[in-house]
């Protein structure tokens, strides 16, 4: 099972890092920095921000290697840390950001029936080998436009699989209030998707 | 009788099997008779596969090499 072997690779890397291995920690970033630098860039949407964002994560495990006792993954630890570091530059920055009102929602008739009916089944197209470039970029656009507080829900769920409770804690907010964020957000990008889709 | 806007408020509940028995089984009758609900379905649960894959990022190779020269000069002095 790969899984199980990357979590028991990292599991005797991370026992050899706190003892003071050097390397076996660089081989740990080796193997997790893509994921941190993603989550950081989804987030912060600044390449320069994720760069910085990923020196302080590793630095700052590095630093709590020796009270870091492996419940958790080592790879959902730096991610989690990542996450909160992307949330505090957001937050000092105070970026101005897209109104909830904008997020785009299915529209219904006054019976609770579809005002204009679902077009086109395009689930199956999520498995094609090549994925058009194009959607690339309105998807990367829709999620440019998110709230921040929908974008950070939906980028830490859907994108980076963390559970509920790993998102409240980096958040603040709770299980059931992530869970309404996340249905929007993913109402929204559906829509998305679906207009590439339809108008191609 | 669960309407089209009920399905849809209640997908994300539904498909990670949090909903009350009574309540999912309503919510399938209705999407037994709504094709439209059924493609919504679909479409919603593959959103986020999609999106996955339109924005998986690699770390550039010279901020790779940025990182480890940061950390080998910072972590010798911790």
């Amino acid at each position: 099972m790969p899984e199980q072997v990357d979590v028991d690779l990292d599991r005797e890397l991370l026992t050899q890092a706190q003892g003071g291995d050097l390397p076996a920690f660089e081989a740990l970033v080796e193997r997790h920095r893509d994921k941190v630098y993603s989550v950081a860039l989804r987030m912060t949407r600044s390449e320069a921000d994720a760069a910085e964002i990923v020196q302080e994560t590793f630095l700052s495990a590095y630093q709590h290697l020796p009270e870091f006792r492996g419940e958790a993954a080592f790879g959902s630890w730096v991610h989690r840390i990542a996450a909160n570091h992307a949330l505090m530059r957001l937050r000092h920055r105070g970026v101005v950001q897209a109104a909830e009102e904008e997020l785009k929602t299915p529209e219904f008739n006054e019976r609770g029936s579809w005002a204009d009916y679902p077009a086109s089944d395009w689930s199956r197209r999520a498995d094609e080998k090549v994925l058009d470039a194009e959607l690339g970029q309105a998807i990367q656009q829709a999620v440019d436009r998110l709230p921040n507080e929908y974008r950070d829900v939906f980028v830490l769920r859907d994108l980076e699989g963390l559970s509920y409770e790993q998102i409240g804690e980096i958040t603040g907010d709770s299980v059931p209030a992530i869970k309404s964020r996340l249905h929007r957000a993913r109402l929204a990008m559906r829509e998305t998707i679906d207009r590439f889709y339809n108008e191609q | 009788m669960f309407t089209c806007k009920d399905s849809v408020d209640l997908l994300l509940e539904y498909l990670e099997g949090e909903m009350p028995e009574e309540q999912a089984k309503r919510l399938e009758e209705h999407l037994g008779d709504c094709p439209p609900c059924v493609d919504f379905l679909r479409t919603y649960r593959a959103t986020p596969t999609l999106c996955k894959r339109a924005l998986q990022k690699q770390m550039p190779e010279e901020l790779s090499q940025r990182l480890t020269d940061f950390l080998r000069q910072n972590c010798k002095k911790t």
